[in-house]
Parts: structure tokens; sequence; C-alpha cells
């Protein structure tokens, strides 16, 4: 179900993991369960609101805002109906611990969802599920009709009088539909394309009705900061990025997983100690730090808090948080092209740049990969990225050229060794065809 | 001494002169005999338009009109029509149903041919279009246009049945 | 009370360097278009929703630092702005070079070519050399609908054609399939379109996408001749744009946006011009020699006519003349001339459509009560009774739509079968004909709070029950404009024009007895039938199967079979004139082609007058034109609106028309969007995609 822990973890999300059927409502209320609702219900909405302020947790999304300030935006007065929607269209590759989080401990994103619709006054929650995660469905349904049947949902939810009812929803797997408004199309029954931002989702969303969408680790870590109190989450991190957050590293490092790690992380102490680090007699290539969609860090910029402003100062960004570690057996154009390959599929067809930056990108890069091409074309590589980026309706342009722009400048002598090498035969065939 | 001057320079004179008479008598002729035997041409010399076939004997032209609209003297009358399965004229959609060259009024000045995006038309050699009848001058496409060569399609076929493949 | 800061009116900016001024909540692409600066877009269409999604138009601003689209940033006060910066302009190149990737470079074969948006553009904004050499994505051409292609290969995905069927029309019949660079556009419902077959899809087009059956690859734009004319069929009048090579019409469209229906066409306008070249026109005059009908001279048929009216005239016989639905003023005005100066008779009719006479006469004295097309997409509520108008009046229905659209109209739909307009109506009623006045006062209340009302009428309210709507209208009290809804090109026109026994043009009254239509025909006793333009025979006989017949038309209808003499007319795009359309507005045709063998009404009618030795003065249409405008009541029209295409209104007369109008005769024909009248059977496009014909409810 998970990796073994670490030592070094703060566990505050993953703390029921690990207990015996963590998944049931039992589980969860003989540990804490639905305290932190209960204890909303208690503050009041407003208190809420402050309390996650106060928290300075930021969306684990990929963008890292306020979640605070994201909820103080919705209109809580408006006469439209608000829904709370929960984003589990985890598709970053490099990221996979909402999945942990739905699998080990539905009830206590169930929970969040719940203080969320509270505190907006809304009577209606969906948690739009990756299609891929079909098995999770279950879990969800299952945890759902739980809470249901101890009154945690439904009508007269803890004889407050507010109803609450809350509905699993599976996407078809596009990538696209983890942009907040194109899964608001999506769950609308529309064709999975983003939509015009302003206006924003916080007053026009879902049925263009006031909505609050959140990743399913923001939601589980309102459940925490709740209970338990905002100083108590924010103490983990930095000043403006506060608490925990579930990690994943993947790539060359001994012990790859998934771990609740403080914000106040450094990059190397996630790579040597929690990692367990490079295999023996590997020096490290590169890391990404924030999913396949944030530029590529070389060695020596690697000295880097892992919050989200250490990240940005350091020309990358936090994104999802999954770290992918490269040691010296990497190779660099392949990874390239992996990555340029999962944009080009996934990308909508919605705007010109994105729809056909990714798929010329893809071809020239299989082109240098197969050793066709020259030095020319990489440049032309770093260029295309360079006109895709900010130009595109949405993040997936950018999530698709500012890694690959990245990766051509840092390592253009990578490209040339390669090239040369393919040329002259010497590199495996595996390594040449891949995909 | 004044008239021996003018003698010798004279004599030289003629001497120089019929040097290069007598050295040129030795060259080959640059005359040529027409009408009595072949005129020689230069390579781009601009002559009566051929319109020409591609590598499977298709016609070139996709009847774009860009050659009408180049046409100074407007004498290029084109009617398109659209290529079909079981009649495939030209390489593109659309070939040229129509083409006709008005030579009462063509200039040869071969903007047509510098238009022709397909290399369709050019220019042959044939020059000797001259004629006491000005309704003859009309040439339509069957009389500009290139033979089939040997051993390739011909000028119309149908693909369904030389290829056994429905269309393209 | 709360002191609040009025929001400002104007807004300062700076574009290029240069204050400017301009109106709060404009668009960034229109502030620069205004300007007369060029922000090039694709998927911008201004009267559509909003796309950002060609990213052509990115341009850069002080208030962010990345490029932002002009065609959704809406000018703020100080904003900064720069058009041609020189990363915009990088921008703008990358962009085309980023389209061009995938792009057929089949510009000579492409029929967009030579008005293609994406060569132009290329052409003035992109790199001279692509950088790009990896093999193009390819699909192939498929046909959406015997009139629409679908070349999946050319298009740049602008969503244009998705967004003018959905909110231009309402018919929704196109969508995107597939991901990413495979996205395509394709028929909602199955692969072929059910749809309006209108066409505005391949018009709005920027590139060679979409392209029209009728049209593909027989000419190129710059071949061929532009004229501007009006639709030949139904009442609407829009405005047409014909594209002529070798006196042919090749296709029809309104791209310049000019006339009253700014681009609008329907399928009849854009495609049902090909009755015009069918191989059944008549070209030659024929008489009935020996029992048949033989071809014959022109001066031969005029001179058998002729003497046969001056026979009838000198004896005191009687004629009956049938006129057209069709045919312009001019033709009219000149036929009712002749039929009562000329040959002394009162017996002058037409098919009448809708009750124009009673609406009218029950309006007189108020001011300001007809509605022009302008009022459609202006007014704030309007009421439709007993008409499908996206079947009947296309253009009514799109102005309605589209003013719901910009405006929130609020539209009362009362018809006794679903109409399209029950999707966006505040409020619809199922109502039999006949029975809509009752059923009118459910909404009286919800009617008298509209600011303002347009009502528009079908031939079920006519006579009584259109006293009785003026009645329910004017206790309103609200403003109240009316529509009488008419058939075709010039129905109109013909009443203006007189072509009914009881007035003569301008709703003079002609105190003169005269034979309508059905009385003709019953008439055993009738000597001269004389049928310009219509069919009256088409399902009944005469009751004297001996009178003579003369017919004018286009084809050899059931009429025209029937006559002894029959001339060979020249169709309405074939002419000169002007038609009047449903909202009274007088427009222009142009003669664009012609048939051979062939004369206009108005020239027929001069020459028979001629020789039958009448005075009837010259017979060309400026000069006809020019009588009207002196004579006829509401006709003086501007002309300069008119010399340049325009649509000039027609001022009605205000006053009692003091007339007993035979109501009982007024009956629409009940087209659809597939039909047109007797040409419905010439034109092979309305024939070839007319699925579901006869959708449309009539009364039993």
């Amino acid at each position: 179900m998970f990796n073994p822990p670490s030592p070094h973890e703060v566990k505050i999300l993953t703390r029921r993991f690990g207990v015996q059927n963590s998944h049931t409502i039992d589980a969860s209320l003989a540990h804490q369960g639905y305290d932190g609702l209960k204890k909303a219900i208690a503050m009041g909405a407003d208190a809420v609101i402050n309390e996650i302020k106060a928290s300075a947790l930021r969306g684990r999304g990929g963008a890292g805002f306020p979640t605070g300030m994201k909820w103080s935006f919705i209109p809580r007065t408006s006469p439209k109906p608000k829904y709370i929607v929960c984003n589990a269209d985890e598709s970053e590759p490099g990221t996979c611990k909402d999945r942990l989080l739905i699998q080990n401990d539905p009830h206590s994103l169930i929970e969040g969802i719940a203080i969320a619709g509270f505190t907006m006054n809304s009577n209606r929650g969906y948690i739009y599920v990756r299609g891929e995660y079909r098995y999770l469905i279950y879990i969800l349904e299952t945890a759902i009709a739980e809470a249901y049947k101890h009154n945690l949902l439904g009508q007269n939810i803890l004889g407050t009088g507010w109803n609450f009812d809350l509905f699993v929803h599976s996407g078809a797997g596009a990538y696209e539909c983890g942009e907040e408004s194109a899964l608001l199309n999506s769950l609308e029954g529309k064709r999975g394309t983003p939509r015009l931002k302003p206006p924003f989702p916080a007053t026009h969303g879902l049925y263009q009705s006031p909505t609050l969408l959140n990743n399913v680790e923001s939601f589980c870590a309102v459940t925490h900061i709740i209970r338990d109190g905002a100083a108590d989450f924010a103490k983990h991190g930095p000043e403006k990025s506060g608490g925990t957050r579930l990690m994943c590293i993947s790539g060359h490092v001994q012990r790859p997983g998934v771990y609740e790690m403080p914000l106040s992380t450094t990059l190397p102490f996630l790579i040597n100690e929690v990692g367990g680090g490079l295999r023996p007699g590997r020096t490290l290539k590169a890391v990404q730090p924030g999913g396949s969609s944030s530029p590529i860090l070389l060695p020596e910029e690697c000295n880097v808090g892992l919050d989200f402003d250490s990240l940005a100062k350091a020309g990358t960004m936090a994104g999802s948080g999954g770290i992918v570690v490269l040691d010296d057996t990497a190779d660099i154009v392949a990874y390239a092209l992996r990555i340029i390959r999962f944009y080009q599929h996934e990308s909508c067809g919605w705007c010109i740049p994105c729809r056909e930056g990714t798929t010329w990108l893809k071809k020239i890069l299989e082109r240098l990969n197969q050793g066709e091409g020259t030095m020319k074309d990489v440049d032309l590589v770093g260029e295309l990225a360079k006109n895709m980026f900010g130009r595109t309706f949405c993040a997936l342009g950018d999530a698709a050229a500012w890694p690959t722009g990245s990766i051509v400048k840092k390592f253009r002598g990578e490209f040339e060794t390669k090239l040369a090498a393919v040329q002259a035969r010497q590199v495996p065939a595996e390594l040449v065809n891949i995909g | 001494m004044a008239n021996l001057t003018e003698i010798l320079s004279a004599a030289k004179a003629i001497t120089k002169g019929m040097g290069i008479t007598f050295g040129e008598m030795l060259q080959p002729a640059l005359t040529e005999a027409y009408p009595d035997g072949p005129p020689q041409f230069q390579e781009r010399y601009r002559g009566a338009h051929v319109l020409k076939r591609d590598e499977n004997g298709l016609e070139k032209c996709v009847a774009c009109f860009l050659c009408a609209a180049a046409c100074p003297s407007d004498c290029i009358y084109i009617e398109a029509a659209e290529n079909t399965d079981q009649l495939r004229i030209s390489g593109g959609e659309r070939y040229a149903q129509v083409y006709n060259i008005d030579y009462n009024r063509c200039i040869f000045c071969g903007y047509c041919v510098e238009a022709c995006p397909t290399d369709a038309i050019t220019h042959g050699h044939d020059f000797e279009i001259a004629s006491y009848d000005t309704s003859t001058l009309i040439y339509r496409k069957e009389k500009m246009l290139e033979a089939p060569q040997a051993g390739k399609a011909s000028l119309a076929y149908d693909s369904q049945a030389s290829n056994g493949t429905s269309g393209h | 009370m709360a002191t609040t800061t009025a929001p400002p009116t104007v807004i300062n900016a700076k574009l290029n360097g240069q204050d400017i001024q301009t109106k709060p909540g404009t668009l960034l692409i229109n502030l620069t278009k205004e300007l007369g600066i060029e922000v090039p877009a694709f998927c911008y269409y201004e009267g559509f929703s909003l796309q950002a999604a060609c990213r052509m138009c990115l341009v850069q601003v002080n208030s962010s630092p990345k490029l932002l689209p002009g065609c959704t940033t809406i000018v703020t006060e100080g904003m900064v702005i720069e058009t041609e910066s020189p990363l915009v302009v990088e921008a703008r190149k990358s962009m085309l070079e980023f389209l061009l990737t995938n792009h057929p470079l089949d510009c000579p074969v492409c029929d967009k070519g030579g008005e293609c948006e994406l060569q132009d553009m290329v052409f003035k904004y992109g790199a001279g050399e692509s950088r790009f050499v990896d093999i193009k994505h390819h699909e192939p051409e498929r046909p959406f609908s015997p009139v629409v292609y679908y070349d999946p290969a050319r298009c740049i995905l602008c969503y244009r054609c998705v967004r003018v069927c959905d909110e231009g029309y309402g018919v929704n019949a196109l969508g995107v399939v597939n991901r990413g660079v495979l996205s395509e556009i394709a028929p909602n419902r199955g692969d072929q379109l059910n749809c309006d077959e209108c066409g505005a899809c391949i018009d709005i087009c920027p590139v060679g996408a979409l392209t029209s059956n009728t049209y593909r690859y027989k000419t190129r734009p710059w071949e061929m001749k532009h004229v501007g004319t009006t639709c030949a069929h139904c009442s609407n009048g829009c405005k047409t744009t014909l594209g002529v090579r070798n006196d042919e019409i090749m296709r029809a469209n309104n791209r310049d946006s000019s006339g009253l229906n700014e681009e609008f066409l329907c399928i009849k306008g854009r495609f049902g011009f090909d009755f015009n070249h069918h191989p059944d026109r008549l070209q030659s005059p024929m008489l009935r020699i020996d029992g048949d009908l033989q071809p014959v001279s022109w001066s031969k048929a005029l001179a058998a006519v002729a003497a046969k009216f001056n026979e009838v005239k000198a004896a005191g016989g009687k004629f009956g003349i049938v006129a057209s639905n069709r045919t312009s003023n001019e033709e009219n005005y000149y036929l009712q001339k002749f039929a009562r100066t000329g040959l002394g008779t009162n017996n002058i009719d037409h098919a009448r459509t809708g009750d124009v006479v009673t609406l009218v006469d029950a309006l007189s004295g108020k001011q300001g009560k007809l509605a022009t097309m302008a009022d459609l997409y202006q007014t704030k509520a309007a009421l439709v009774i007993g008409s499908d108008l996206a079947q009947q009046h296309p253009l009514l229905a799109y102005e309605l739509r589209r003013n719901w659209r910009h405006h929130q109209a609020r539209i009362y739909a009362m018809t006794p079968g679903p109409v399209r307009e029950d999707k966006y109506a505040a409020a619809t009623a199922r109502v039999a004909f006949g029975e809509e006045i009752a059923a009118l006062e459910g909404w009286r209340e919800q009617l008298a709070k509209e600011p303002e009302l347009l009502i528009l009428f079908g031939d079920s309210i006519k006579g009584a029950s259109l006293r009785q709507l003026v009645d329910f209208g004017e206790s309103l009290g609200i403003p109240v404009k009316y529509v009488a809804l008419v058939d075709y090109a010039n129905s109109r026109g013909a009443i203006d024009m007189g072509l009914v026994p009881e007035l003569h043009p301008g709703f003079v009254p002609s105190g003169q007895p005269g034979l309508t239509l059905p009385e003709m025909l019953d008439d055993s006793q009738l000597d001269v039938l004389w049928v310009v333009g219509a069919n009256p025979l088409a399902n009944r006989s005469q009751a004297n199967p001996k009178a003579f017949v003369v017919v004018q038309d286009l084809f050899l209808t059931a009429t025209a079979a029937r006559a002894d003499v029959v001339f060979p007319a020249a169709s309405a795009y074939e002419k000169k004139g002007t038609v009047t359309n449903v909202t009274g507005e007088v427009q222009r045709l142009t003669a664009a082609v012609k048939t051979m063998g062939t004369k206009t009404d108005l020239e027929i009618f001069g020459l028979l007058g001629k020789e039958m030795g009448l005075e009837l003065g010259i017979w060309s249409p400026d000069a006809v034109f020019n009588e009207i405008r002196q004579n006829v009541r509401g006709y003086n029209v501007t002309m300069p609106i008119l010399a340049t295409g325009g649509a000039a209104p027609t001022t009605p007369v205000n006053g009692k028309v003091n007339v007993e109008t035979r109501s009982d005769l007024v009956h629409s024909a009940g087209d659809t969007l597939f039909t047109s009248g007797s040409m419905t059977k010439y034109s092979q496009v309305l024939n070839t995609v007319a699925e579901r014909p006869g959708q449309l409810y009539k009364p039993v």
C-alpha cells in the first residue's frame, strides 16, 4: 500500500497510514476521525478560513496558491448554489501522493471536503478522480457510504440542519483535466478543455456557480489543521509555506517512495537521508524537483529548500511534489523525449502553440534521439520551447516548454555527445528506440 | 614623307581587317540555314508552351489559375474540374478541363512559367505558329500537352482498374 | 444612502506610444480595430464567444509580464499597449510557424487560395522560410453533407464554424473530436451533418478546411466578378454577393457583411441560385401552333399576343391578370399600369401571403408602428405568433437569436408546434392556428411589463383577428411594433404596388370592381388569362378552358404548359430593379448574369405595350422607379442608400386605407428552409439536402 516510512518523516497527513483497516470509518473514528469537522462546525465559517490562512497552507496541486486566500474568495452568501470540487486527477509524472491518501485514509479527504462544504455553505461536492484510478473509486464510494451512515454526510449533518452530498466522478484519462477549469468542463460533461479566465472558478465555476476547487492533499491538510490548530501545522515549514508535504521521490535513489516531510526540508537532505542516497558509485546528474513540469536542476543548483518560494528562487518550481533524481547513467536526450512525448499526447488541442509546438518538439527530439539531426536542431528545440512558453492558453504548454527549454539549455553538451555517439553507433538500440 | 606614312597605316589597317576576315573564314559558320536546315536554340528560348507531365504520366497542371493571373496580355483561359477516383488527370485534387492559350495575344514573356507552382507550363522551342487564320491560333490543352512517355500511364486512366485499389 | 463613485465614462490608455481614449469595457482587439491598427486573429470573431485559442493577437501590456491575447484583454485605465514591439512581432511569427507545421502548402489547389486569412497573415507576418522539416500529419478529406466538405489537414481549429453553427444559427451541428494535434471538427451526431445546410461554416472558415461542394475546384476567387444583389427566394431580403464567371453564378455569399443581413445567408441564399442554370430554363418564346407549343421568334410571339389583346379589348372582353410574388417593384408597377390604363381592367391579383393591408389600416394614425430589420436586433422583447421563423424566415430568426445573445432580449413564441425559439424563449405556448388571440390574454400581464414589444405574426392572423391583435398590442400600454410575415422576395412589394383589385399603388383604394385570383379562375366568361411569374394552375383548372392564356416564366410550369403563348423571362439574378422585403425595406437587384433568349418581365411588358400601340411610358427600370418614387406613397426613399446596395426603409401610409380587403385570400405557402415555391423543383441543391422535408406544421 505504501513504502516503508522514513524516520525523518513528520506524520500528520499520513498519521493513520499503517493502522489496521485505515480506510474504514471505524479505524478513522478511533483515530480522531471527523473531530476536525465537529470542531469546524463549532468554530463557524469565518474562524475556519482564518485558521487555514494562519496555517500558511499552500495548494498542493502544483501552483502553490495560498489555500486560505482561495477559500476567502468564494462568495459564500451568493444566492447561487456553491460547489466543492476535489481535484483527484493526479496525473503528473513523478507524482503519486493523492493515490496513497485516498487508498489509506479516504475519510481524511471526505472530512476535509465536508469542512469546506460547511464553511462555504455548500450542499454538494464532487471528487473528480482520474480515470486510471478506477480502484480508488470503489474505496471512496465505500467510505462515502460509511460517512452517510454516520450522519457525517447527507441530510442534517450532526444535527446542524446543514445538508451536504458528496459524489465521486471518474475522469476519462486526460492529464489536461487536472487543470481546474478543464476539470470543471469535464465534470459538466463537456470536452475537457480549459476555460477562459477570468472569470475564475471561485465565482463562475461548476455550472457557472461559485466553486471551491482544491487538491486531495490540500483537503486532507485542512482536516488536520482544523483539528490540531494552525500553529501545529505551520511550524513545520518556512513562514509562507506552512506544514508538511507528501514528497514523492523517484528515479535513481536507493529508497524511492512517498514521504511526508516538513516543507523546511532541503533537497540534498531528501535525496541523501530520506531517499537513501544515490546508488553506490554514482554521481548526481540532474533533479526535477516538482514533477515533470518543472525545470531541471543541475547538481550544483540542488542545494535548495523544498518549499515553494525557495524553489521558485532557484528558477524552478515545487509543483506537485514529485522529485525525479537522475544519476550519471541517465540519458538526458531520451529523458527530454520522454517528457515531451507525454505532453504531446496530453495536449488538448485547444491552442496553437501547445498543440503544434509539442508535436514539433516531439518530432525533433525523436529524430535527435535516433541521431538524426544537427546541433542546429537542438538550438531549434530551445527556441521553440521559448516561443511556446508563456503564450499558451493554459499552463500545459508552459509545463511542456519549461523543462524542455531548461534541459536543452543546461545539457547542450549531452545532446552533442549523444548525436555523435548514435551516429557512430555506440549507443545501444534500446536507448535509441525508446517509447 | 607624309604620303609614305599614310600608305603604311592604310596597309596596316587593311592587313588587320583582312586578318580577321581570313581568320574567321576558318571558323565554323554561325549562320543557320533555316528554313532549309533545322534552327538551333538556346535552352532557355521561349517558344510555344508545353504542358508537362509528372513521373506517373499525370498532368502537372492543377488548374490553379496563377498563370492566367500573371499573364499581362490575358491570353490564358482555364476551366477547372475535380479529379475523381475513376478519372484521375492530374496529381492534385483539381485539373484543367480546358486550358487555352491565345497566341494572337501571347507575348512570350514567360511570366506564366515563372508563376507556375507545379512547373506544369514551360516554354518549348516551337516558334512556327504563324497562320493566315487567327482562329487557329487559340491552342487547346491537347495541342500543348506533352505526349505520355512510353511505358507510363496515359492521359487519363482509371486508377481502380489499373491499380486495383480504391483511390488514393 | 451610500455614496458610490460613478464608474468612469472614459478610459485613458497608451497604444504604441500614442495617448488614446476609449469606452470602459472595450476589448483591446476592438480598440485597435477602431483605430485602424491591425492585430491579427483567427479565432476572434466579433459577435461570437471568445476563444483565445489561436494566440495570434498576443500583445504586450505593461500590466503583465506575459504577452496577453488582445481578444480577451479589456483596456483599463493607464494601460500601456504595444502591438508592434519586437517581442509581439516575433510571437506572431512563431505562432504562424507553429500553424504551418501541419498545414499543407497546397494553396494552388485549395479553394481558399487568394482569399485565405492564413495566406494573408503568413504573407504579412510570417517567416520567409520554414524550419519544419519533419513529416506533416495528414488526414484525408471527407464530406460532411452534400454541400459541406471538410479537409482536416487544412483546419487550424479556430472553432469559428462550431460557434457560428451553435451560437449564430442555433443548430449546434458541429463539434470537436479527438485530442491534441489529432483534434478535428466533426458533426455532433454521426458522421453526417443533419443541419440547416446553410453553409455558414464554409464562409466563416478562415482557411480552406470547410469547402462547398457546389463551388469546389471550379474557379479561383480572383477569376470571378462579384455582384451584390438581393436574394431571389424568401421575403427576408438578404443581400447576397454572387461570384460570376463566364455568365455563370459560381457561388453566393456575403462575406463583406454589407446589407441588412450582414453575413447571414441560409441554404437558399448561399446555394439555391442553381435554378438559374437549370437545363429546363425557357430560352425561346413559344406559341401554340396546331395544339402544340412551338418555339417562335420574339416578334412573332409578341405580335400574336398584341393582336389577341387588342381584339379582346376592342370586343370589351374580360382580362384576368395574375401577378407575381417575385417580380421587381418596377415590373409590378408597370404591369398594374398596363392592366388599368392599357387594358382598362381591374382584374389583377396575386397570391396574397400576408395581410399587410389590414395591418396598415388598423394602425392608421399611429407613428413608427411597422418594424424594420434593425428593430429585430434592437428590441427588448419580441412575440412570435404562428410562424416557425427558423424555417420560413431564417434571417428574422437569426436576428432575434442574435439580439437575445447580445442584449438578452426576451422572446415569446406562440406556435402550434415546437420551434427553435423554444430553446431560449422567455415563454412558449403551443396554440393552434386561429386560437392565438384568446391565448394571448394569458400573457397580457407578462407582456405589459416589457419595456417594448415587437410582434411578428404569420398568415393565421388576418382580417378580424389581426384587428384584435392590434387592439391587444395597443392596450398593453408599451410601445409595440408589428411585422406581418409574407412569403417571397417581393410579396410585400406586390401589395405596395397595387397588384390587387381593391388597391392602386400606395394603398390607394381603386374604387372599381375587379376579379380576385380565385374569381378569375372560376370565371367561365374569362377571355384572357395573363400570368406573370406565377403558377395558379398548379393544382386546379380554369373554369373557361378556352381562355387565351399568356405566361411569362422561367420554366415550363403547369400553367405555362397550358398556355397559348409563353415568354421566357429573366430571373431576379438577371435583372435590374428593386424589391421590398418583409419589413418594408427596398433593396436593389443587380443583373449578374444573362441567360440567352430571355427578356426581363419589364421589357416584355414594354415591348407588348408598344406592339399594342399603347402609351405606357418608357420601360427602363430607372425611369419606372423614378415614377414609383413620385407616385407611390411611402416609396420616396433615399437614393444613395439604394445605390450603394443598402436597404432603404419605406414609410408606409399613415391613415385609414378605407377598403374592404379580401383577407380571406391571404394564405402562406408554408415554405421551409429547403423549399422555395415552384423554384424548389429546379434547384438541385435544395433537392439533394432536404433530408426531412415538410417538418413545418400547417393548418389542416
